[in-house]
């Protein structure tokens, strides 16, 4: 690893690499402190978004692009995959409880 | 119609320059291309959901079935070849080519680990008898009682990442060799860099949600 690595100019990306690293470890830990399940999944899920965010800002450069690009990006993922995961999840439960029965 | 009211309508009132995203077309065009393919998995993902939320036979532990430290190392591979191709994207924009090169086969060593530990699970999980249509019976996995769309879902959602980590390998390969040879300008690199790190965004969705919930 050069010299210039530990300097300012890709400062960003190693530091974005520790904290993901940190983030990663204490998802693995989640599970060993016996917290409620609901609980569980709403910390693995809320960290994988901080992860997610972390590589979209500051690997794929989204904090120092145009506002309007990374909306649509953010935008166009989250809300597209939330709407098809809304429409998904009532059915699921509804196929569920059909076949219980 | 008369002209002034066509041109009225015809004429756009487009704000946004040439440019609107203030970035050039090809940056743009990956852009639009990393949506697209972001609601490829994001579509598998949630066909996923279902077939666990709709499942009457419960959802395996997944530690039952994977080594979940070794899926942790394949998850450390990936970001750490995430940060080398971060360092490679800053370095060609600086010019330090030859930094840039070195960088890029770093990060092309950390994909080739990750391909590699890959196929190590998926030779373990064969041999513990997951198919994509479920678990051979007399298996480990009939064993322990696997709904048989568990192994669908593994084979589905981590082959589909695989060849992405595949074909970024190879657009990786090209990117370093051209780089080397002073051919591919600073932008090439950030394309492919946009790429790899698209790669592994979509490895978090799926190591969390598949490996961890």
């Amino acid at each position: 690893m050069s010299e210039s690595t530990h300097g300012s100019p890709y400062r960003v990306y190693w530091i974005t690499w520790a904290i993901l690293l940190v983030i990663t470890v204490a998802m693995l830990m989640a599970e060993r402190f016996h917290m409620p399940r609901w609980f569980l999944i709403v910390f693995l899920v809320a960290f994988m978004m901080v992860k997610a965010t972390m590589i979209g800002g500051n690997f794929m450069h989204l904090r120092f692009e145009k506002r309007n690009l990374a909306v649509m990006v953010a935008a166009g993922l989250l809300v597209t995959s939330l709407i098809l995961f809304a429409y998904i999840a009532p059915e699921s439960w509804s196929v569920l409880r059909s076949t219980v029965r | 119609m008369d002209h002034g009211a066509h041109a009225a309508v015809m004429e756009s009132h487009w704000g946004g320059g040439v440019s609107p995203f203030a970035a050039t077309w090809q940056k743009t065009m990956m852009w639009i291309f990393i949506v697209t393919d972001g609601l490829l998995f994001s579509g598998l993902l949630c066909g996923y959901g279902f077939l666990r939320m709709a499942n009457t036979i419960p959802w395996p532990k997944q530690s039952a079935v994977f080594s979940i430290p070794f899926i942790a190392l394949m998850t450390f591979i990936l970001i750490t070849s995430s940060a080398t191709m971060g360092t490679a994207v800053g370095a060609a924009r600086l010019g330090d080519r030859r930094t840039a090169v070195r960088f890029l086969w770093l990060t092309i060593l950390g994909g080739a680990a990750f391909l590699g530990c890959q196929a190590y699970e998926w030779t373990h999980v064969i041999h513990d008898g997951a198919r994509l249509y479920g678990p051979l019976s007399g298996s480990e996995l009939a064993h322990l009682g696997v709904p048989r769309q568990f192994p669908a879902a593994f084979f589905i959602l981590t082959g589909f990442h695989g060849s992405h980590v595949l074909s970024g390998l190879v657009i990786l390969t090209i990117t370093a060799l051209r780089t080397g040879l002073g051919k591919t300008p600073a932008q090439g690199v950030e394309m492919a860099g946009l790429y790899w790190h698209f790669v592994d965004l979509v490895w978090v969705f799926i190591f969390t949600l598949f490996y961890l919930v």
